[in-house]
Order: structure tokens, then sequence, then C-alpha cells
């Protein structure tokens, strides 16, 4: 389905639309903006990134999800299915760093979706950064935690 | 569409186990998504299953109330008679007073219930089938389908024999559609407002949709206590279950029978329905509906002319082609030579020195008979000056004359 008619019927209303304040925001986890707006909404293309924070458990390095729309599983198994919808999501988790996660960003975006592949690196990186002070502060527990 | 699209069939015991490859997807599935016809013909069978309900005929009617009239320092409206209690001599029966009747009493005739073409009907139910196919639709309306295999789910007959709801339980968890089932539960709130004294008392949300084909199917007894779970057969697929709320895209899971059947209750493009009597699928308005595929593609891209890099509109600063010969050259390169040749023209006009000498004579002696007349203006106003002078003179002194004598 072209995301041009999708987008018809979804913009007016939809289960990941926030209104508030006037604004038109969006819990969507393909869009790396927060705010809906036609190029930003992910999950009616076939090709979005979603860079999702999980919750992390101790010790894990990295709670920083990668999602994206294909599913590489079915996918891969049933090459001739792929004209059935790609279901939902896979997601990546971003355990060998932001750098081959921002790989994955780039690659799929390329040179010609500038705007969305800033707005997911943009996102990346302050996930990671928020993550980077939630490890910190996780270290600094543990090494009180052994005196 | 040279391609017709597939669909695997899902073993119901594994959900990784597909029993029949490829089947192709029924052309419902590909009727254009009509949100608009869909949304009208939900407002309308909507209203099918109210009940009449009316207010009492006699409510706030029941005084011989009357009107006191003009003259008695109160307003007109009718009054309860009689004497010995407050309510004598209160305002009765108009829709402000207090203990009268509401306006516009609701009727039990009434209309409640709505008539929709029935071809209008079968194009939502048509275009809403469509809709359960496309996994963006489903995941606006709010379903939780991140881990269902594949959309449209069709699994195989299996599941139409289940009797039990644990085995309804394990089958939706399978696939991965406990997680919706999971957000029904989680979500059932307590209703705000009265109808929850009159029945109502929770909103539950809707989950999934099993759709079933064989009658004597035990399935319904085996998912109805599941919660957000609702089970319907093929041949009476119903708007308001497809598309709840008027919104597109409720999660199906469709039995392999089911699925089978569709083709012979919504026709294909090439045949029409079977029963349906004369029902023919909706033709979409645009086959590709891809913009940007459209504009991308060789066909367009080879008739368009290629992109220009600057547009300049204007300059930075208008400059009057008519007295600045720069920007008359920019205009029209040839005024250049056209001055040129006027100044050539000119010169030749004019015939040798002579001509020239003569007319700096003429100017000579022109300037000399002007400097004469100034300088007897000049005199002239200098004579008058000096008049006045002299007038003011003797005036001042046969004055000061005067004073003195005095």
């Amino acid at each position: 389905m072209s995301q041009q008619v999708l987008w018809e019927v979804v913009k007016g209303n939809n289960a990941f639309l926030v209104k508030r304040n006037g604004l038109r925001l969006s819990t969507d986890p393909f869009n790396n903006t927060g705010v809906q707006t036609y190029s930003s909404t992910g999950f009616i293309t076939n090709n979005a990134i979603g860079v999702v924070p999980t919750q992390a458990k101790t010790n894990q390095i990295n709670n920083v999800n990668l999602v994206t729309r294909k599913s590489t599983k079915f996918q891969q198994a049933d090459r001739k299915n792929k004209n059935t919808q790609s279901v939902y999501a896979s997601t990546l988790s971003v355990k060998h760093g932001i750098h081959t996660a921002s790989r994955v960003i780039r690659k799929r975006f390329g040179t010609r979706r500038l705007g969305l592949q800033k707005a997911a690196l943009r996102k990346l990186v302050n996930l990671n950064r928020a993550n980077a002070v939630r490890r910190r502060n996780e270290i600094a527990a543990t090494k009180a935690q052994k005196r | 569409m040279t391609s017709v699209p597939l669909v695997s069939v899902f073993s119901a015991d594994d959900s990784t186990k597909v029993t029949a490859k490829h089947i192709p997807l029924p052309a419902v599935f590909q009727t254009p998504i009509r949100p608009d016809i869909v949304s009208f013909v939900h407002t309308n069978i909507a209203k099918n299953r109210r009940q009449a309900h009316a207010v009492n005929p006699q409510a706030g009617m029941q005084h011989s109330a009357e009107s006191w009239g003009t003259g008695r320092a109160v307003a007109r409206i009718p009054r309860v008679s009689g004497s010995g209690t407050h309510r004598s001599g209160q305002a009765a029966f108009g829709n402000q007073c207090r203990k009268g009747r509401m306006s516009l009493p609701i009727k039990v005739w009434r209309r409640w219930h709505r008539r929709v073409n029935i071809k209008q009907k079968r194009h939502a139910a048509a275009s809403a089938v469509a809709a359960t196919g496309i996994v963006p639709l489903v995941l606006a309306r709010g379903h939780r389908i991140s881990q269902v295999p594949q959309i449209p789910l069709v699994v195989e007959d299996k599941i139409e024999s289940y009797e039990k709801t644990t085995d309804a339980l394990n089958f939706l968890k399978r696939f991965g559609a406990f997680e919706d089932v999971q957000k029904v539960v989680s979500t059932k709130v307590v209703r705000a407002g009265i109808s929850k004294q009159r029945g109502k008392k929770y909103r539950v949300r809707k989950g999934p949709l099993v759709v079933y084909f064989n009658e004597n199917a035990k399935l319904l007894k085996a998912f109805r206590n599941v919660p957000g779970v609702e089970v319907v057969n093929v041949t009476r697929l119903n708007l308001l279950q497809l598309a709840p709320g008027g919104q597109l895209g409720r999660f199906v899971i469709w039995t392999q029978s089911a699925f089978a059947h569709l083709d012979k209750l919504f026709g294909t493009y090439r045949y029409a329905s079977v029963l349906k009597d004369g029902y023919q699928l909706l033709r979409p308005l645009l086959t590709n509906p891809d913009l940007a595929r459209i504009i991308n593609s060789n066909q367009v891209q080879e008739k368009v002319q290629p992109a220009k890099t600057t547009t300049v509109l204007h300059e930075v600063q208008k400059k009057n082609p008519l007295r600045n010969t720069k920007a008359m050259d920019r205009l029209n390169p040839y005024a250049r030579k056209q001055r040129a040749a006027a100044i050539a023209a000119i010169k030749a006009n004019t015939k040798g020195t002579k001509k020239i000498k003569k007319n700096k004579a003429l100017k000579k002696a022109s300037r000399a008979a002007f400097n004469k007349v100034s300088a007897a203006l000049n005199d002239a106003t200098n004579a008058a000056v000096q008049e006045e002078q002299d007038i003011k003179v003797k005036y001042f002194s046969v004055q000061k004359g005067a004073a003195q004598a005095e």
C-alpha cells in the first residue's frame, strides 16, 4: 500500500497520535522525531527504522534497540511471499555499539532520506548519552556496594 | 497486477510450520480502502442496535396549571392551581420551569434505525476486509501485532474444533495474538457516566476477531471467554466488528476455509460475487497509487525537463533600462550598437566646425546682451532702492524735527 494512501487514512486519527498543547505528537516507535508528520511517520512505510529504548537489565551495556519494519526471520525463510505484508518489527539490539547501529541507519536511509537519517542518528546519540549516565551511576553504585 | 500476492497458511499447533505455502490472496484484499464509505455506513448501521426509549408523555404535565394572565406583576407562565402548599402558584409546564416538562419530549416513534443501500454496505465490508490485511492500518487501530508472523493471518481449520479455552489461549499465544488480549485485559476500565448503573460497567477494548467457516465449529465456545476476542462466521461478517468505531484495520485471524470462501462471497475482479447477487468489487481510481514511484519512474522522468539548479526570480535591485545603459544592454544587446549609431548620426548631421563657431558666436552675443540687460536691471533696482532710502530718511528726520519742535 502506498505511503500516500495510508497517510490519508491514518493522519486524522491513529493509535499513536497524541494531541497535546496544540501539537500533534506521535508515540509511533518508527517515528524518531516525535511529531506526527507525513515523512516522519515510519509505520506507514516499508523501510523505517525506529530507535527505541528498552528496559535495561543490570550490567547490560546498551539499552537501545533498533526496530525495523521488515520481519527478517520470515522474509528470509519464504522469499516468494514478498507481496504479503512484512509484519511489524524485528528488533536489533545495539550491543555492538552505536557505530554498527549508525551504520545500519545510514545504509538504510542512504543519501536520499537525509532528514530521516539525521533524526534516527540524533535519537540514537541522545539515548546513548542517557544510557551512559545510567551506566556510570550503576558502576558507582556497585563500587559503593563493594566497599 | 501481473503477480498475484500469496499468503501462507499456518499450522494450528506450530506457528513456524506452514501447511499450505502459497495461497493466492482473495480479491477482496485488493479493493480500495474507502474510509469515507466505511465511516458513513458505520455511523448509520451503528444506530440499528438502538432500543426505543422515551420520556413519560405525562412528565411535568400532571397539573391543572393555568397562566394568571397579565396585571398581576408576575410572568405569564402557567402556574399551579390551588393553595395550601408551596407548590401552588409556582411555574409549571415550561421547559424552563422547575419540575416542568422537557422541550420536545422524546417520543418512542423517533426514527431510531437507518437503512443504508445494500451496495454501500457491501463496499464498506469489502473495504474493511481489505484493511485487515494491511499492517500499518492494523497498527494504527492500536492492535499489538508485533509478534504475529503474517498479516493476514490464516490458520488451518483445526482451530475450528477447539473446545477448551486453554487450547484457544495457547493458540493465541503461539501466534503472537496474546499481546493483543493482554492489552484488552490491562485496559479494562470502569465506564464514566451513568451507564455503569445501567449494565455497562466496563469499557473493554476489542481484541482479535476470529473468522471461521464451518457452521458446526466448536471454537465459538472455546474463544468466547477470552477477553476481547470475537468469533464470527465468514458468511456473516459484520462491519461493526471489522471496523469498530468506524476505524479500519481490525486484527483478524482467518481459518483456511473461511479465507478461501471470501472469493465466493465478494467475488473477484473477473467474476462477480456468487453469494451477493450482482455485487461487483469496487474498482480503484488509481491502479497504482504510489505517487513517488510514478514520479520517479523511467516513463515520467524521460519526458520531464531537467531540474533547475537555480531560479532567479528578479534582480536584487531594479535598474531602469531607459536610464541605466548597462541594464538596457542586459535586456537588449543591440542597444549598444543603436546608441553608437545615433551618436555617429548626430555627428554626421552637424556640418563641420563652421556651424559650431557660428553657434559659439551666437552664444557670445546672447550672453553679452543678457549681461547688458541684467546690468541695466541692476542699475534700475539700485536706483530704486536708493530713492526709497532717501524718502525714509526725509520722513524720519521730519518726524524728529516735529518731535523736537514740541
